[in-house]
This record gives C-alpha cells, structure tokens and sequence, in this order.
C-alpha cells in the first residue's frame, strides 16, 4: 500500500517536474514547425478558357467560380486571387436566372455569389495576359489587382479549365498555348522566385499532356484525364437548359465543400477526387517535381490562406536557429547570393578606344581582272584604231 | 524626237526625285511586291555592313547578290539614288534602237511585198508609224509605276533589267561579242536570262542569212562560236567573283537560292503559298517541276517563232518575269515596257479590255490585302494568294493574246486579210 502510494507520488513530482520542460519542448517544436512549411502566403490564377459569346460554355465559368468560391471560403482573399473569366455567364442574356451561376442542378448552390471579382474579363483573357500575369511582366500601368505579386514564400494555385487537345489548350477559340510554353513559364516563374509551391490543376479534354512538359522543381499537377480521352460534362439543368459543370471539377467541389480551414486532409485525398468510376476518364497526377510527400501536404497549403496561429501565455526563447525539418534535396538553386553593387570599370577600360575597323577592299587583282577585260572588250569591239589616239 | 525625249527624262527625274525625298521611300522599300529577298536594298547594305565587319556577307541568309554587285555597290553605296535612276535609262538605248529594227523588217518586207496580197499592205507599217515607237518604249518604262516603284525602292532589279535590256540592244545591233557577254552577265546575276540564249543565237543567224538548219555546218559553226562565247565569258565572270571573296561561297547563296526557295516571303509569284503547305517529302519534286516550268517553253516557242526572234524574245521575257521564283514588279515592268513595240498587233488583240482590268484591280488589290492579311488581321494568306493567281492569270492572258495576236498577222500577212471559207463566207481565225 506504501509503496503503491510512493509510486504514485514520484510519478506526479515527476510529471510535475518535466511537465514544464516537456511542453516548452513541446512549444519550440511548434514553433519549429510553424516556420516549417515554408510558404507564408497564397495566391490562386483560376482562368475559364471559354470562348466569349458561346453560352454552351457555362461550365467552364461555372468550375472556375467553385474552385473560386472553395478558395475564397478558405481564407484566401480577393487580393490574393486573380480571376480570370472569359464570358458573363451570370449577365448573359441567355441566362434565365440573371446574376447566378449555378454548379448543382434544381439551382441548389450558387457559385456566384455576391462578392465576385473578376480581373480579367472578356477579350483580356488572352495568352499574353496570362502569361504576362504568371511571369510578372505586366506594364507599368497594370492595377495591383491585375498582377500576381507573388514571392518567393508564396504557394500557388493555378486551375485552368476550358478545351484543349494533345499538348495545348485553346483561348477564346483563335489563340493556343502550349504545354512547353507553360513549362517554360512555370520556369521563368522559378527563376524569379515567383512561387514556392505550386499546384497546377486543370480541367479540359486531354489534360495530362499539359503537365507532361514541366520541368521546374515543386511543381504539383493534377488534370482531370489522360492523353487520348475527354473530360465530360456532368449533369443539365432543364431550366437553365445547359451542362452546368464538368465531372472532374464537380466531383472536386463536393470534396473541397467538406474542406473547413483547420483540416487536415491532404493531397492524397486529392488525388483521389473522382476516380474513373464516376469520371469516366481517368484523372491523373504528377508529383516528381515536388520536394515534399504528397501525404504531408495539406489542402489548405494552396486552397486556404490558412495562418499557423498558436496562442501561448508562455514564452519561448528562440535563441537556436529554427532547422527547418524538411531537408530539401536538389540543387542549391534556392540559395540567394548576396547583392552587392558591380564594380565600376576602370578608367584605362573607359578611356581604351577599340582601334577604327578598317572598310573591307576589293583585292586588287580583282579590279585589275575586272577593268583589263572590260578594256578588252571595249577595244574589240569598237576597234583597235582607237588605241592611236591614247597613246 | 530629242526634244520629247529629254522632257520625258527631266519628268521620269523628277518624279523620283520628289519620291525619294518624301516619307513614302521607306514605306516603298518594304513592301513586298516591290522587294524580293533576292533584290532588297536593305539586304544589299546588311551585307556590306558585315563585309566591313570582317565576316563573309553570304554567312546566314541576309544577302543574296552576286560578288559583282557588292563591287559594284561598295564603291557608290552613298551614292545609290543616282545609280538607281540612271540605271532604267538603258532600257531607253534599246528603245532607240527598236526603229532601225523595223527598218530592216520593213526592207525586208519591201522586197516581198509583191508576194503579199494587197489588202495586206494596211498591215505593214509605215515608217511614220514606227518613228514615234521608241519614246513610247521610253515612256512605258520611265513612267510605268511599276518602274518608279522599284526604283524608289531601290531595288537591284533595276541593275537586272538594265543589264537585259543592254544585252537586247546590243544583239539588235549586232555585235554577237557584246551580246554573250552581256547575256552571260545577265545570267550571272539570276539564272533565268538563260533561256533568252535561244532567240539572241536565232536572231544573229537571221541576220547572218544563216538558215536554221540542223544538218548544215554553217549553222552549228555560229552556234558554237556564240555558245563559246557565252559559256566563256560566264566562267571569266565566275572566276572573277571568286576572286573578289577568295571563296565558292555565293554560289549555293546565290544560285542556290534561286532554286531551291528557301525563302518563302509572299510576294507576287506562285512559289510562296505552294510551298508554305508542301510537305517535305515533295518538296524537291515540286522545285523541279516549278523551275522547269520556266524553262519549259524556250524550246516550242523557238521552234514556232524561229523567223521572228525579237517576239521570243519579248516572250521569253515576259515568261521569266511570270515563272521566276521571286518575281517583282520591276519585272513585271520590263516587258511591259516593250509593248508599244507591237502597237501594230492591237486589231487582233483580243482580250485587252479583260487583261487590263485584272492587272489594275490586282495592282490596287495588292496593298489592301496584305494590310487586311498582316495589320488588320481579318484576312489571311488565301486571299493575298488569290489575287497572285489573279495578276499572274492577267499576264500570262496578256502574253498569249499577243502572241496570237503576232501570228494572226503573220498568218494575214502570207494568206490575205478577209479570209473566206471555201463557199464564200467569212471565216474565222482560231489558235489551237
């Protein structure tokens, strides 16, 4: 019985004890993990590739506004998103509902809501724009909500969805952009630190040869079907009497509806959006690009602008660097040099004048050749009696 | 005739004058129906640019002249708007030498004319007629627009046509020395003139008295004699050119590129558009056959025309500037300039009005075409091709009318004017 009772005494001075030492353990491990998965805000490009005019289009402008609304539901805000729609469906006076967009038939969700902004609309979502948007390389006079103002700790979230075909995908029916065009902005991107993880999804016939090209690191794709099939619409509604969304993104939005911002799930889950059973085609993925487990990394990392915020009464002493856990592999490309200014010439370099090019000359047998026949010729013609008079 | 002669040269002076001064000299200089790859003034300066630079100016696809030209051109590049207009000035010495031409038709004619019916003579023409028939040459080269657009341009075919045109004169002269060498120069600078040996040979046995015999000596002495020149001078001219760079380089940049099309900029030919869409398995098997296109014709029309070389010649012409691979306006102008030269031939053309039609809603059609194609984007490369086909079917349908229209009158000439059909009724004259 005594010793019952010392045993449970040492147990709890022990507890007691560690406990404080444990949970300020526990607390620089939070905060070891708070700087631990690197990016610190959220972007979102979501671009409908229809073309303007055509109302049969509605679920493209549909898809990107659920994937619009999932976001913006999960943090991220309108000025973290740059929204791309290539028609008024929600003004279209073929619309009988003016001013929704609906993503579920019998008009059960509205994805357009009330606080829509949209950036680039009608003819401005063009090729140019959008790559113009992703590389930065806007003019001057471009409004911060036009531009992608993203850093090097920014994870993006890039959804396109429209038509395309084996390799492209089409923009308001006269342009095409192609998976190497992508793949080298996606580099361009990376050169200029524009992103820290980017996840790339995209909905159109064909998707997978879109991804099929790039090349930069932490790049994560998905697409809604392989090389070779196509990406179907889901379900009509009779009353608005069009194809209100495609399967891929429908079943998509159904997952991110039960996404809230402190979930856990992660890309794996993703992936398994809508398999073949239900999408007819077959979704495919690719990660080899991306540093991190698809499993370690959540939803709310691209979808949600999701702040790791620990409330603590304690203090923490962040005297020792914070190691980031995550080693990454790969090049040293995301060291940054220090800048430093360019040193001035010289003088003697400034002063030094390259010595003048000399003019190119005919050589000089050349022109004897040349004038020694056309003086025989001369003569031979019109006679050697002349040469008299010369000499 | 001197005084109108000299009032047409101060205006055709002063018009390029006034041209080349204004803005619209740059806007001429690019446009493609007036500037091939082959005859650009730009490409003439890049190249001499990067000869100055030390690097051969047939490196890279810039520069497409011939070695003589960049002697030429390196000397009066500053002085390039005066070599331009002189050169269409040569084209007038032939002019002046159109009318002793007939003169010798015209004997000849005198002493057959007892053997004419005698409704014929009204074909014949009178020297009063012909008199006025080298300043209308003068005129429809100086003034064509066609000529001062090329030239304001800057165009080296100028240079060419000025070079064709001394080489005509001088084969109507006589002096079969003169004759090969500049024809061996004219084929130095693009290959083409080449089919122009087979009148110039017939011309000279003409007025030889050398009947076209292929079983007579004679005929294969003076052949061979002309050919030798030719061939000859041709290779004196390569060698000097090789000479001038130290390398065989602008033969495939040169020659190369006249056959083989790599360049396929539209312009007003046929080559471009087809091209564009061949694949390349038949490529080679379509520059064949398109470039023995041009060179198809000499020897049928030789043989039909072998008593009136100055006609094949004027065809010749007119088909190499049609068949050619970068054909231009400037040679379109070259033997447009010779048709005053067979105003006689007017009462038997019969397609005039339909012809002239075509060529000038071409011409005008050209710039708006290629602005709706290029800046406006609401075209695009099928109607500018249509309306090639169209100015190409205008002169080729202006080129067999006048050679119907030639052989009619050779035709009225031996057989009488009013023909009639063995019961009496007036026939009708057809071209099969």
């Amino acid at each position: 019985m005594g010793y019952y009772s010392l045993l449970t005494t040492c147990a709890f001075i022990h507890l007691l004890v560690f406990m404080p030492y444990a949970y300020s353990n526990y607390l620089e491990n939070k905060a070891g993990q708070f700087f631990s998965s690197g990016h610190t805000n959220n972007w979102a490009v979501l671009v409908s590739l229809n073309k303007l005019g055509f109302w049969f289009n509605y679920r493209h402008v549909a898809n990107t506004l659920s994937v619009y609304r999932s976001v913006k539901r999960l943090g991220i805000p309108d000025s973290h998103i740059v929204l791309m729609l290539a028609d008024d469906m929600a003004c279209n006076y073929r619309n009988p509902k003016p001013a929704t967009v609906f993503s579920h038939k019998n008009m059960e969700l509205n994805v357009y809501g009330d606080d829509v902004e949209v950036d680039y609309r009608g003819y401005e979502v063009t090729v140019e724009n959008f790559l113009r948007v992703l590389t930065g390389r806007l003019p001057p006079s471009t409004p911060r909500s036009k531009r992608l103002l993203s850093d090097d700790r920014s994870n993006i979230l890039i959804y396109l969805t429209g038509h395309g075909g084996n390799g492209f995908l089409k923009f308001q029916d006269s342009e095409e952009i192609s998976n190497m065009e992508l793949a080298d902005a996606f580099e361009q991107m990376w050169q200029k630190r524009r992103y820290n993880e980017l996840l790339f999804i995209i909905d159109t016939c064909q998707g997978a040869s879109m991804y099929e090209r790039f090349y930069s690191p932490n790049l994560m794709a998905l697409a809604s079907s392989q090389v070779g099939e196509d990406s179907l619409s889901h379900q009509p509604d009779l009353a608005i009497g069009v194809h209100l969304m495609d399967k891929y993104t429908f079943y998509l939005l159904e997952f991110l509806e039960e996404v809230h911002p402190a979930s856990q799930a992660n890309m794996n889950d993703l992936f398994k959006v809508c398999p073949q059973s239900q999408c007819v085609s077959t979704p495919g993925h690719r990660t080899d690009l991306f540093q991190r487990n698809p499993g370690s990394v959540l939803i709310t990392d691209f979808f949600g602008s999701v702040r790791k915020v620990e409330i603590t009464k304690d203090t923490i002493n962040l005297t020792s660097s914070v190691k980031p856990p995550i080693q990454r592999s790969g090049s040293s490309d995301m060291t940054i040099e220090s800048l430093t200014y360019v040193d001035q010439l010289p003088v003697a370099e400034i002063i030094h004048q390259k010595p003048k090019q000399k003019d190119w000359h005919p050589p000089d047998g050349f022109i004897l050749g040349l004038w020694t026949l056309i003086l025989l010729v001369f003569f031979q013609t019109y006679g050697i009696k002349h040469l008299k008079h010369i000499f | 005739m001197a005084a109108p002669l000299t009032l047409l040269l101060i205006v055709a002076v002063t018009i390029r004058a006034v041209l080349f001064r204004s803005s619209l000299a740059e806007l001429i200089s690019e446009r493609v129906e007036v500037v091939s790859p082959l005859n650009a003034w730009k490409r003439v300066v890049e190249g001499l640019a990067l000869l100055d630079l030390g690097v051969s100016p047939y490196s890279g696809d810039v520069f497409h002249e011939t070695p003589l030209m960049i002697y030429l051109f390196h000397f009066t590049v500053d002085y390039a708007e005066i070599v331009f207009m002189v050169s269409p000035y040569f084209v007038d010495c032939l002019s002046c030498f159109l009318a002793p031409l007939d003169r010798f038709r015209k004997q000849k004619y005198a002493l057959e004319s007892d053997r004419y019916p005698a409704d014929c003579l009204e074909l014949l023409r009178s020297p009063k007629e012909m008199f006025y028939i080298p300043l209308k040459v003068a005129m429809f080269y100086l003034l064509n627009p066609f000529t001062i657009l090329s030239c304001v341009a800057k165009s080296t075919c100028g240079l060419n046509n000025a070079i064709i045109a001394l080489f005509i004169f001088c084969t109507l002269k006589g002096s079969a020395l003169l004759s090969g060498i500049l024809l061996a120069l004219a084929t130095y600078q693009s290959i083409y003139p080449l089919t122009l040996f087979a009148p110039a040979l017939l011309f000279f046995l003409q007025r030889l008295y050398i009947p076209v015999n292929l079983r007579r000596s004679s005929f294969w002495f003076f052949t061979l004699q002309y050919a030798f020149i030719y061939v000859g001078s041709l290779v004196v001219i390569t060698g000097l050119s090789f000479f001038l760079l130290g390398s065989w380089d602008f033969i495939p940049s040169v020659y190369g590129f006249i056959f083989s099309v790599p360049d396929l900029t539209p312009n007003i030919g046929l080559f471009w558009y087809f091209f564009a869409e061949m694949f390349e398995h038949f490529r080679l098997f379509f520059i064949c056959v398109f470039q023995i296109n041009v060179f198809f014709y000499t020897i049928p029309l030789s043989i039909k025309l072998k008593e009136h070389p100055v006609f094949l010649i004027f065809m010749q012409i007119a088909i190499i500037s049609i068949f050619k691979s970068y054909p231009t306006v400037g040679d379109v102008a070259l033997y447009m300039a010779f048709l005053p030269a067979w105003s006689h031939l007017y009462r038997f053309l019969r397609n005039i009005f339909l012809v002239s039609c075509v060529l000038l809603a071409c011409s005008a059609l050209f710039p708006v075409l290629w602005h709706l194609w290029i800046y406006a984007g609401s075209a695009n490369s099928n109607f500018y091709y249509a309306i090639t086909l169209l100015f190409n079917f205008g002169q080729i349908l202006l080129v067999s009318d006048y050679f119907y229209a030639y052989l009619r009158r050779e035709h009225h000439l031996i057989h009488g004017l009013y023909l009639k059909k063995k019961d009496g009724t007036e026939a009708t004259l057809v071209l099969k």
